[in-house]
């Protein structure tokens, strides 16, 4: 310690270098982010007007429904995004949720890529990936990715009353 | 100590960096199925049933053939642990001397849910009589070959009150109620 004090006082610059070094090495460590924006999606059902047929069965959201932030420390490398519902409090089991990305979103890493998750995705009560961004010299940060929402299954078999749930949206690393 | 001071400060920003990194994050999706109840009968139209008089002296009046051509068909939709709905029959008036017959079949066709079960053979009056029972959350498919095909004849009960007639129209009411 006293080696220490003494290199400092000899050298005052290298307490700044410190500093530099410390928030560097901070921000580098920093953990992945995940922002999600957009609108709730109230699935608009079409009333039935003729007797013995039944609801469409399929609906899509807009396809920039749900809006993705999402960044990867340059140390991390790559991270993947998952998905889940959750009943809020009530869902049934026969209305399939399906998700998918529409789009690549902006970002200013050139080198960065995001893939997967073009296809629909059935979502379930635990986490599946939906895509991937990895991160190349840079930190990897995506805005604005869009991302489209299904919902199948709409049945009069189904006991008529609302249904809410949540669409989770998770980044993890690989 | 001041060395241990950096390597705290360092181990405080990455801590708190970790720990105010947001990860996950969620969207609402609702949707509000309503209670339906529809019905109706396929195809559109009416039907004609006459009696044809007897060739031979003594002999009884020759029935019309029975009525297969109509189909009901319904869409039901119900509440969480609501009452299963029924479907009555009634005709607006009664013709002395005979009974108007009416049975519902099984449902077929392209439907799904929890289906109907049928009475059987009833006879109808002017109140209403229940011919198919236990409909859930369900719906037959549309059209003449779905649903519940009905068979409906007409038959002398008492000779007695039979009366030569013409063109006498009954309107056989279809209900679909809890």
């Amino acid at each position: 310690m006293k080696f220490n004090s003494h290199f400092s006082e000899k050298y005052p610059l290298t307490k700044y270098l410190y500093i530099v070094i410390l928030l560097v090495f901070s921000q580098c460590h920093k953990g992945q982010t995940l922002t999600v924006t957009g609108t709730s999606w109230a699935v608009p059902i079409t009333t039935i007007t003729e007797a013995g047929t039944n609801y469409s069965g399929t609906y899509q959201s807009a396809a920039n429904q749900v809006l993705l932030a999402a960044s990867v420390p340059l140390l991390l490398g790559s991270a993947k995004v998952s998905v889940h519902y959750q009943a809020n409090p009530t869902w049934h089991n026969s209305l399939v949720l399906s998700t998918r990305r529409t789009g690549n979103g902006t970002t200013v890493c050139v080198l960065c890529t995001i893939t997967g998750g073009t296809n629909y995705q059935t979502l379930t009560l635990t986490d599946v990936e939906l895509f991937r961004i990895a991160a190349v010299l840079a930190l990897g940060s995506y805005s604005n990715i869009p991302i489209q929402l299904q919902l199948s299954g709409v049945s009069v078999t189904i006991p008529a009353t609302t249904y809410n749930s949540r669409v989770v949206f998770t980044i993890s690393a690989l | 100590m001041r060395f241990s001071t950096n390597i705290l400060i360092a181990i405080c920003l990455t801590t708190s960096n970790v720990i105010f990194s947001q990860t996950t994050g969620n969207s609402a999706v609702s949707i509000t199925l309503p209670v339906v109840t529809l019905l109706d009968i396929e195809p559109t139209g009416n039907f004609t049933l006459n009696f044809t008089a007897p060739t031979e002296a003594g002999l009884t009046v020759v029935n019309p053939a029975v009525n297969t051509t109509k189909w009901i068909n319904y869409t039901s939709a119900i509440a969480p642990a609501g009452l299963t709905r029924r479907v009555t029959a009634s005709v607006n008036q009664v013709i002395p001397g005979v009974n108007i017959r009416l049975q519902a079949g099984t449902a077929s066709g392209a439907g799904g849910g929890t289906l109907g079960t049928s009475s059987g053979q009833v006879t109808l009056t002017t109140t209403p009589v229940t011919i198919i029972s236990g409909i859930g959350g369900a719906f037959t498919g549309n059209g003449a070959n779905n649903g519940h095909q009905l068979t409906i004849s007409i038959v002398p009960n008492t000779y007695a009150n039979l009366s030569a007639r013409t063109n006498t129209p009954v309107v056989i009411t279809y209900t679909i109620t809890e």
